[in-house]
């Protein structure tokens, strides 16, 4: 499993960063996890916003942080 | 001897316009402002906007929407650049991306405030409208300019752009009523400022340490500098207090709401409330005020509460202070600092530099506001107490404007990232626009006002 947090370092996209992590831990799965900072390869997702978080290639959420649940559904293939 | 009789002042102009700018400034102005511009951040479906930015919009309705989003979206800049980069590649092109860049560093709630009641409302308000209208204006002209270009480049498109976002009403009513305790705070109009009753508190020690403070930080009106009370030097006590707070009750608050959350949150009205209050100092008593301010703010601070508690989620509340707090976090540490600077040069720079530079509004004048604003870099906000230091030192109006307008528009920053997203050459003939039209804006500005 693969996840990337689109955005070029603003404190936003290192808390979803930070929850990210969490959910990980917290479900005890190993993954890895990407940042993407670069403008052009951000831009490769169809976002309008960061930061963004996308797992195995597929945006999950974009211009928000979501929840650490809803993170965990995501990790767990329900969302 | 001589060195240190030659700091002290310097240091002194320094630390009065530190202790006056949070006493007078920070209070009414800027703490509403962070709430209002994290609510705006967190409590405004980005989709309300974006719907009118897609490809297919017509232009009469991308331009005004990207200037509209610049003004509301773009608090800060992680949000500018990759929404600039979408609407570009991915939406209405490049004229309305164009249009959203310009608008977004110059004009938003912070800026505008701050600007208001730092330098006068006609400042802010040329800020306003001059950048909405040259913002679509310099769109239009890169549009026209690199049209051939623009044709020929195969744009993506995203579905995004249709997605359609309406604003709820309690959004919208906690938005009117930020804003109003925005306003309401910095208006000085008698109704809010006259005392409607005075309490007296019998006291001793006021007039021992307002001619402390008096002694310490001097004020010198010649130069600007406004002197330090006894209910500024309160009023610093107070913030330094919710800074602490704040550490322990807003860090985490996305996740929870703990009691330091919400013992901030009263420290905060209740600075509001003093703030509001006229002091005076008397021989043997101080005397504080209740004015329409007071009042009207009490209100208004109740109802968000009660709106904030019954019609939205503890999570969104929460976002809402993080978001808050983080702006807070970003900005006043530099903008403190900037204060500080700003302050201390005043005591350094030869008056008659800037009057000889700057002191009458020729197209000339302008143009070295503008330069002056693009080859130095201040972080977001700090542009404001450097204009002030320019004003009180003989700067005319106009190309302090232009100064304004070019310093957060043009920073090397902004300008590296705008090349990686639309190349070499429009971002030369952006930046050259830009230029031109603050110049101008400064120059007719000026001459509307003399």
């Amino acid at each position: 499993m693969v996840i990337k947090i689109l955005g070029g370092g603003c404190p936003k996209c290192e808390k979803l960063e930070k929850l990210a992590k969490e959910a990980l831990t917290d479900l005890n799965i190993e993954a890895q996890v990407i940042k993407v900072k670069n403008m052009q390869d951000i831009l490769q997702y169809d976002i309008l916003e960061t930061p963004a978080l996308v797992l195995d290639e597929v945006v999950k959420s974009s211009g928000r942080i979501p929840a650490k649940e809803e993170i965990m559904n995501w990790l767990e293939g329900i969302g | 001897m001589e060195s240190i009789n030659g700091i002290l002042p310097v240091v002194q102009s320094g630390l009065g316009s530190l202790a006056a700018y949070l006493a007078a400034h920070v209070i009414l102005c800027l703490l509403p402002a962070f709430f209002t511009a994290g609510a705006l951040m967190t409590l405004l479906p980005k989709e309300a906007i974006t719907r009118y930015l897609g490809k297919d919009a017509p232009k009469w309705i991308s331009y005004p929407a990207s200037a509209l989003g610049g003004f509301v979206l773009a608090v800060c800049s992680c949000t500018i650049m990759p929404l600039f980069a979408s609407i570009y590649k991915k939406g209405a092109g490049l004229g309305p991306a164009i249009t959203f860049l310009f608008v977004g560093p110059a004009v938003n709630i912070l800026a505008i405030s701050f600007t208001g009641v730092q330098i006068g409302l006609d400042i802010a308000l040329a800020r306003i409208i001059l950048s909405l209208i040259f913002g679509i204006i310099i769109g239009l002209l890169m549009e026209r300019i690199f049209r051939r270009e623009e044709a020929a480049r195969v744009a993506a498109s995203s579905a995004l752009f249709s997605k359609s976002g309406k604003i709820p009403g309690r959004n919208l009513a906690l938005f009117a009523l930020l804003v109003s305790i925005l306003i309401i705070g910095t208006l000085q109009i008698p109704f809010l400022t006259d005392s409607m009753f005075d309490i007296s508190i019998p006291s001793d020690w006021g007039k021992t340490l307002q001619s402390w403070l008096e002694k310490f930080i001097p004020a010198n009106p010649d130069l600007g500098i406004e002197g330090v009370s006894v209910q500024g030097i309160f009023l610093v006590g107070l913030l330094v207090l919710i800074t602490a707070g704040a550490f322990k009750g807003f860090g985490n608050v996305d996740s929870e709401i703990t009691g330091w959350t919400i013992a901030s949150l009263i420290l905060i009205v209740l600075t509001l409330l003093f703030a509001s209050m006229p002091v005076t100092v008397n021989s043997n008593h101080l005397t504080l005020g209740f004015t329409g301010r007071f009042a009207i703010e009490l209100i208004f601070i109740l109802a968000i509460w009660a709106l904030a508690k019954n019609k939205f989620s503890t999570r969104e509340v929460g976002l809402w202070l993080w978001e808050t707090w983080r702006f807070v976090r970003q900005i006043m540490p530099l903008l403190l600092a900037g204060v500080f600077g700003a302050g201390m040069a005043r005591g350094l720079i030869p008056a008659n530099w800037i009057e000889m530079l700057a002191g009458r509004n020729t197209i000339w004048a302008n143009l070295v506001g503008v330069l002056f604003g693009v080859f130095m870099y201040f972080p977001t906000l700090v542009e404001v107490p450097v204009a002030q230091t320019f004003l009180s030192l003989g700067m005319h109006r106009g190309p302090l404007l232009a100064y304004l307008l070019a310093d957060p528009e043009l920073s090397v920053q902004s300008v590296l990232i705008t090349n990686t997203v639309i190349g070499k050459k429009k971002t030369a003939v952006y930046v050259i626009l830009v230029i031109i039209f603050s110049t101008l804006s400064g120059w007719i500005f000026g001459m509307l006002i003399t």
